[in-house]
């Protein structure tokens, strides 16, 4: 960030203190929750089943991301951004955890390159790299400066996304055994036909189930899972996937505890599910605590996060 | 060659390092804990140089991810042992706060900067405790404390004999509790060292050790029955021969019933190594103030005392009211003395003599006649003295006083007399050593922190504050240092410290000592102790090995104490010593000529002991058949009266 501040000041733009993450300040996903129906691929229909046998570890390595956005200054309604991205892989030895290779890191100043005097620009990517927010994007910005700020945001979503992917890869081609990916997996055309890759998705604005399926699916007990489903997206790859209770919600929220799991849709889906589904369970402990997302975080993906702050670029 | 990576320096807004404290982080399994010697090195220079930072570690932190222990629980379902098996291990470290030991250079003297954290090298150990520079080079005069062992660093800490023995400061107390030999064993092993490693342009230096409870220092010249090759090898390494003290001599007061020495010391094959310790009325009357109280002597008393002392005694006294001349050189010339004076006015119903009321002279009368009862043993009737070689002492020699079996007052007065004695010659130079270290256990008796301001507490402050200047050393050993007085403990240079009581690290003295240090000291094992010096920063913890002497309990079981003796035996016994060929037939022939008097068999045995004539039964006879006359070992002239505590005797 201060390679950003030294490029910024040296171009004549006033710097003013650093305020809240953009993460913080915006809703990046702001569409409405959903629910979506799916292909079942275990049965013809969605139905619930008890893992059998009991939780075991399995999983060797753990990837997670994270990523900081902040804006710098304006120029004009324009918000110049910067973005700070790493990620890891994180081998379990001994249950020790490693980083696996090297964290992969990057930052870049993040401003919509159209919205902005030329010379300004180019001065700035003479000193810092530059991602520009509106490459690609079908629509010019409004210039409203949220909606600005918003662009930058997901500018840097995809950077960490870029850096997770990266490391899918590298995994895929070089990683031994198992690896548990923080979110999905269907971005990922190599973790999705690797059946090294898992992907445990926390968050849940869309449901894959019909509303009538919305009961069983929210109605799992702990260590229960939906038989899997396919998932399929235009701009995705195929990936198997189904739901699985980590923990009893009680009286809590129907969300508690609830994870979706995705894994290449090859072999026995069923024998595979199972198997899968007793590792993530056995990475219930150490519980994830104090973060807020603990009932559905498994411990390994926190300390990797943990890992991730403390290289974090500032 | 430079030692692997430790740790790294941190610090946070609320945990900063201070140009006096930093902290660092290692691995899980670092060999680092309370007491490790660190060095700090930075990679910024300051005015062009690298700095680099030793120092100890006094604290240690040990911590997980976790918020709050419920989390665990959580997590474990409430069962323990599924914690266990959870199979990843929480992120866990290791935090260890670290004392400044030393910057180099030391100015400008910044907080201690980030970098790698290191075990300190033997080399780190010697410029951390700064014995760089007083252990190498022409002016060489470390004297080795223990050996340093921290994570396969072994490293000789070494003393400054400047700062142990004077003139820079000097003292040693040594505290810790009792029945871990830790006291006694240290003061011996660090004696052995002195008489090994003071060079000899520091002069001659003896030591005067008072035992003052069992056998403790009784066999100190009788190698120690083991000692381990671990031992052996810290003699090696700190350059100390494993051997017990070459010269020692051993003095103890007769038993109160006179016909064997009141020492434990007294097993036939060693009993001829102790010297009997008794001083005449002279010798006591200098020191009466240690026995009189002051409730019980007021300031007329005080001054018929002083008159007797300048006046009577050691010189031919005469007066009107008196039968003659009176020449007062002991305890039963003095009774002879009062006896005739009060008679005599109480014969012309005379109430005042020399402005002193009859009254007062027979207060005077009762106090000092009770000295020699109270003292016996220690004290003659008859003024026979047998003392100390003040004048003679020899350069690495102990004098070992044997006071355990004394009463409490006997003890005082032969502190009292021996200290101001040595002090006396010291002033004079006529010692024969230039340094004397005294070593008193159960310091907190002789010099307490709180009670009545006695004459030996006195003393032993006026050696604390001034007795480096002279060359006369305390080195003074405490259970709890909390009850010796400030100014005796603040004056003592160095400082060790054995396993403590945790009721006495709560005190507040220990302070300044971190919570970790205060608990590696309340479970130190014996051969460990944890060293305060001028030239070390912080205090540090070393080992020192078993003393190379046999013990005390060691020596009453392989010398067992002989039975008490009959007054034939103990006379034969003590003649045996200056003619080894006579028998206790002999003794008993000459005894049953002298009749039944014991007192005048004792006295007459004494001076012949002292006096040691060619023809001993000769001599032991002709004693028993006239009055013993005083006798003075050496014919000194009387002995200076004593300055008062309270001036500055050493000119600052």
């Amino acid at each position: 960030m201060r390679a950003a501040i030294r490029a910024l000041r040296a171009a004549g733009v006033g710097v003013g203190a650093a305020g809240a993450p953009l993460e913080l300040r915006t809703t990046v996903d702001d569409a409405a929750p959903r629910v979506e129906p799916v292909t079942p691929l275990e049965g013809d229909r969605l139905a619930v089943r008890a893992v059998p046998g009991v939780p075991a570890p399995g999983i060797r390595a753990f990837l997670d991301g994270i990523q900081r956005s902040q804006v710098l200054a304006h120029v004009g309604a324009v918000p110049l951004v910067h973005g700070a991205v790493a990620a890891a892989v994180r081998v379990r030895k001994a249950r020790r955890m490693r980083t696996w290779g090297e964290a992969r890191r990057r930052e870049a100043l993040v401003l919509p390159v159209a919205a902005l005097d030329a010379a300004l620009t180019a001065t700035l990517a003479g000193a810092v790299p530059l991602v520009d927010t509106t490459a690609g994007e079908p629509a010019p910005p409004s210039g409203h400066p949220q909606d600005l700020a918003a662009r930058a945001l997901t500018a840097v979503q995809r950077m960490r996304e870029a850096e997770e992917l990266a490391l899918v890869a590298a995994w895929v081609a070089d990683g031994d055994g198992p690896l548990l990916v923080d979110g999905g997996i269907s971005g990922s055309p190599e973790g999705a036909r690797a059946e090294s890759v898992i992907g445990v998705v926390k968050s849940h604005r869309t449901l894959y189930a019909a509303p009538s399926e919305l009961p069983l699916v929210l109605g799992l007990r702990e260590g229960e899972r939906t038989t899997a489903v396919a998932l399929h997206s235009p701009r995705r790859n195929p990936v198997a996937s189904w739901y699985l209770r980590l923990r009893d919600p009680g009286e809590r929220s129907p969300l508690f505890g609830l994870v979706r799991v995705e894994v290449a849709p090859t072999g026995d889906l069923t024998a595979r599910a199972d198997a899968v589904s007793r590792w993530v369970l056995a990475e219930r402990a150490p519980v994830a605590l104090p973060d807020p997302r603990w009932d559905v975080m498994v411990y390994g993906i926190r300390e990797c996060e943990e890992y991730l702050t403390a290289i974090l670029p500032r | 060659m430079t030692a692997p990576v430790l740790g790294r320096v941190v610090a946070t807004e609320r945990r900063p390092n201070t140009p006096h404290e930093f902290h660092f982080w290692t691995a899980l399994d670092a060999p680092v804990g309370v007491g490790t010697i660190v060095r700090v090195e930075s990679t910024r220079p300051v005015n062009g140089v690298l700095p680099c930072v030793y120092g100890v570690v006094t604290e240690g932190f040990g911590y997980t991810d976790l918020q709050t222990p419920l989390h665990d629980v959580l997590g474990a379902d409430g069962e323990p042992g599924a914690s266990a098996t959870a199979p990843t291990e929480r992120t866990e470290i290791r935090l260890y706060t670290a004392a400044v030991l030393r910057q180099v250079p030391e100015e400008p003297l910044q907080p201690v900067p980030m970098g790698t954290v290191h075990l300190a090298t033997e080399a780190d150990v010697q410029a951390a405790l700064r014995m760089d520079t007083y252990v190498q080079g022409s002016d060489a005069r470390g004297i080795p404390v223990g050996a340093y062992r921290s994570g396969g660093t072994d490293a000789a800490v070494h003393l400054d004999a400047d700062f142990l023995l004077g003139p820079e400061a000097a003292h040693l107390a040594i505290s810790g509790v009792s029945g871990l030999a830790t006291k006694t064993s240290a003061v011996q092993w660090l004696l052995a060292s002195i008489f090994t490693h003071l060079p000899a342009r520091k002069g001659k230096v003896a030591a005067v050790c008072f035992n003052v409870k069992g056998p403790d220092l009784c066999f100190i010249d009788r190698p120690a029955t083991r000692l381990d090759p671990a031992d052996r090898a810290l003699y090696d390494a700190l350059g100390v021969p494993a051997d017990p003290f070459a010269r020692v001599r051993y003095f103890a007061p007769w038993h109160a019933r006179g016909t064997h020495l009141a020492t434990l010391r007294t097993h036939d094959a060693l009993a001829e190594s102790v010297t009997p310790l008794t001083w005449g009325l002279r010798e006591t009357l200098q020191y009466a103030e240690v026995l009189l109280s002051r409730e019980d002597i007021d300031a007329k008393a005080d001054a018929l005392i002083d008159f007797i002392k300048e006046r009577v005694v050691d010189q031919r006294f005469e007066d009107k009211l008196l039968d003659g001349a009176h020449e007062v050189r002991s305890f039963a010339d003095l009774e002879r003395w009062f006896r005739e004076l009060l008679q005599a006015m109480e014969a012309g119903n005379q109430e005042q003599w020399r402005t002193h009321h009859i009254a007062t002279i027979r207060k005077v009368r009762n106090r000092l006649g009770n000295i020699s009862t109270r003292c016996k043993g220690l004290v003659t009737d008859d003024g026979t003295v047998s003392d100390l070689p003040f004048g003679a002492f020899e350069d690495r020699a102990v004098y070992v006083v044997d006071v355990a079996q004394l009463e409490e007052d006997a003890q005082d007065l032969v502190f009292a007399r021996i200290i101001s004695q040595l002090r006396e010659h010291l002033e004079k130079r006529a010692l024969g050593v230039e340094q004397v270290v005294v070593f008193v256990d159960e310091l907190n008796k002789y010099a307490p922190s709180d009670g009545a301001d006695t004459y030996v507490r006195q003393m032993l402050l006026d050696i604390a504050e001034r007795g480096r200047y002279l060359g006369l050393v305390l080195f003074g050993a405490q259970q709890f240092r909390s009850q010796v007085h400030r100014r005796v403990v603040g004056n003592s240079g160095t400082q060790l410290f054995g396993r403590m009581d945790a009721d006495e690290l709560a005190t507040p003295g220990y302070q300044t000592l971190a919570p970790a240090t205060k608990a590696r000291l309340a479970t130190l094992e014996k051969g460990q102790l944890m060293v305060r010096h001028p030239h070390f920063g912080q205090p540090i913890f070393v080992r020192f090995p078993r003393p190379a002497v046999l013990t005390g309990r060691e020596g009453v079981e392989q010398f067992p104490p002989a039975e008490v003796p009959t007054l034939e035996m103990a006379v034969a016994k003590t003649l045996r010593r200056l003619d080894p060929s006579i028998t206790v037939g002999q003794v008993q022939d000459v005894l049953a000529l002298a009749g039944d008097d014991e007192e005048a068999i004792l006295r007459a045995r004494n001076v012949t002991l002292l006096k040691r004539p060619d023809n001993v039964l000769a001599f032991f006879s002709k004693q028993l058949k006239k009055r013993v006359a005083p006798e003075v070992v050496g014919g000194r002239g009387p002995a200076p009266l004593r300055v008062p505590a309270s001036g500055d005797d050493y000119g600052g």
